[in-house]
């Protein structure tokens, strides 16, 4: 049972220090890494998740867990390099040119990295140029993209132009979102879906893939 | 009223030549009173200011001021000589401000505000992850076990300094009120669960600040504007509107603002708050949306009998591709405001 793993509670309950002697004492045990993120990790953010969505969580526990996830992330991402196991799907992130605004990027990314994505954070203020470099390069299945200012949004539009030109638009799902941002903004611009809150982003990738490989 | 001079703003030919030049900018605020009939001269709402002249004290240009971050604690004396404001040269767009606000205390006709963003507002921009800080803070880890944490307290101390010689500044040009801007104060920074758990973060790092900012207005005879568009619970209200007693108590579009009333002495205005960052579609938000909004907000406030300026939830940013859609929107706002209520 997931929920009985120290390392599921301390992320659960935010706590980094020991969410850190978790990983180390499961691995010390003989724990695969790749079973510490999906059998704890993962399930213990999902829980996350689903206590923000009941707004018992609000966006610092969110945080606290994220924090204590990375931290545990860090000791585990190592080894899966070395055994040469990778996560599965990789998302590029980013706050559009000219949006200087983190925070819900930041959450937004961290929901994923702990969903079991691996998460290329391009920071604030990116480039469309940026985003069809990180795509160029990386490679990933999901572009998100946030906005917080009502005058930063159409940057979001400028990013799908500039995957249509560099003929990559049709390798990648995109996903906005940021406070001015709606459903009908994502389908005006021609994006692939829209999502309200960090705690939802986890699921509308996860079926955004699910209808891709159907 | 909407917070409208970004708006009026952007018809002027160089809007930024004009953001930063006094005698325009004071034209361009007077213009804003005058198209919505107010008497309230709302300045721009540019919460960048504080931190362009709180990191020229440090040697940041105002350039890179915006994507500066303290990331390690800082050395006392370094807090010292930022709290102190020393070799302080105010950026363009300051001084700007502060000339529109002398040119607007010359008109007879109107009430010269100023505008601040709040001290915890600005602590939370001087550091790259103020949440997790303050969540920490408020899970109970001390400033000596973190170097986070004692950052949070650290930026807290010299934006509390900054806020405080903003509004001292534009007092002495003639501000009779001041709106203070606090939207970082709210569930996204401040853990509700936390605070019922019995953590005094929301007492410490907003209201402790906001008080002694407070005591600074009534000292000088300015009026307090509270403005606070982040999601609030009511606890938060309460202290707003009860401890800190502004004179207009500005919410955001989340809020209903007929509910706040029971927690809002009657001196204190209610402004807002329609739902104005969605005025740029007319997908999410339609005319005939804006205008069964407004008609339900006016009736209601009037059916409880607070005090109430209709206004916007925030300001009224100008978008190139939406400017029609805003205004016609801003205008639809108004046009009900101005009809007498049917009961």
């Amino acid at each position: 049972m997931a929920q009985e793993s120290a390392l599921y509670q301390a992320i659960v309950n935010g706590n980094d220090k020991q969410a850190r002697a978790a990983t180390e004492e499961a691995l010390a045990a003989g724990v695969a890494p790749m079973d510490l993120i999906q059998q704890s990790m993962v399930p213990a953010m999902d829980e996350v998740g689903r206590l923000f969505e009941a707004q018992d969580y609000f966006v610092p526990e969110l945080l606290l867990a994220a924090r204590a996830m990375k931290g545990s992330l860090e000791l585990i991402k190592p080894l899966l390099s070395a055994s040469g196991q990778k996560m599965a799907i990789r998302v590029v992130i980013g706050t559009v040119k000219g949006d200087l605004h983190d925070i819900g990027k930041n959450i937004v990314a961290s929901m994923l990295e702990g969903g079991g994505f691996e998460v290329i954070d391009l920071g604030t203020d990116v480039s469309p140029q940026s985003f069809v470099a990180a795509v160029e390069k990386r490679q990933p299945q999901i572009v998100c993209m946030s906005a917080l200012l009502t005058v930063t949004m159409p940057a979001m539009k400028l990013v799908i132009d500039a995957l249509k030109t560099a003929g990559l638009r049709t390798q990648v799902k995109v996903l906005i979102g940021g406070a001015p941002v709606t459903m009908q903004y994502a389908q005006e611009i021609g994006a692939d879906a829209y999502c309200d809150n960090a705690g939802a982003a986890v699921g509308l990738v996860k079926s955004l893939l699910a209808k891709e490989a159907a | 009223m909407p917070i409208g001079a970004d708006l009026v703003l952007h018809e002027e030919p160089d809007p930024e030549q004009a953001r930063n030049d006094g005698a325009a900018l004071g034209r361009v605020i007077e213009k804003t009173a005058r198209r919505w009939a107010t008497p309230l001269a709302i300045p721009l709402m540019d919460l960048r200011l504080e931190k362009a002249d709180l990191l020229a004290c440090a040697g940041v240009p105002a350039s890179d001021a915006e994507k500066y971050h303290f990331t390690s604690p800082l050395h006392e004396c370094t807090i010292a000589a930022l709290c102190a404001g020393q070799s302080a040269t105010l950026c363009r767009g300051s001084i700007a401000r502060d000339q529109a606000l002398s040119y607007i205390a010359s008109l007879p006709d109107l009430v010269p505000v100023g505008m601040a963003i709040g001290p915890f507002s600005l602590g939370s921009r001087l550091m790259p992850d103020p949440i997790t800080a303050a969540a920490m803070a408020g899970s109970g880890v001390a400033p000596e076990d973190s170097d986070e944490v004692r950052l949070l307290w650290q930026c807290l101390r010299i934006a509390e300094a900054a806020v405080q010689r903003s509004v001292r500044s534009q007092i002495a040009h003639g501000a009779r009120a001041i709106m203070i801007c606090e939207p970082a104060a709210c569930t996204a920074f401040l853990s509700p669960r936390q605070l019922k758990a019995g953590s005094r973060l929301f007492e410490q790092l907003v209201m402790e600040p906001n008080l002694r900012l407070k005591a600074v207005l009534d000292a000088a005879g300015c009026d307090l504007i509270f403005h606070d568009c982040g999601e609030l619970i009511d606890l938060m209200v309460e202290a707003f509107a009860n401890r800190l007693h502004p004179v207009i108590l500005s919410l955001g579009g989340s809020r209903k603002l007929w509910e706040d009333a029971r927690l809002v002495p009657s001196d204190v205005v209610l402004y807002g708050n329609l739902p104005t960052r969605s005025f740029y579609s007319d997908g999410a938000m339609p005319v005939d949306e804006v205008l069964r909004r407004t008609a339900e907000l006016v009736a209601n406030m009037k059916a409880c009998g607070h005090p109430h300026i209709l206004g916007s939830e925030c300001d009224v940013l100008f978008v190139p591709e939406a400017r029609e859609a805003i205004l016609a929107k801003v205008d639809a706002m108004m046009a009900v405001a101005a009809q007498p209520i049917l009961s």
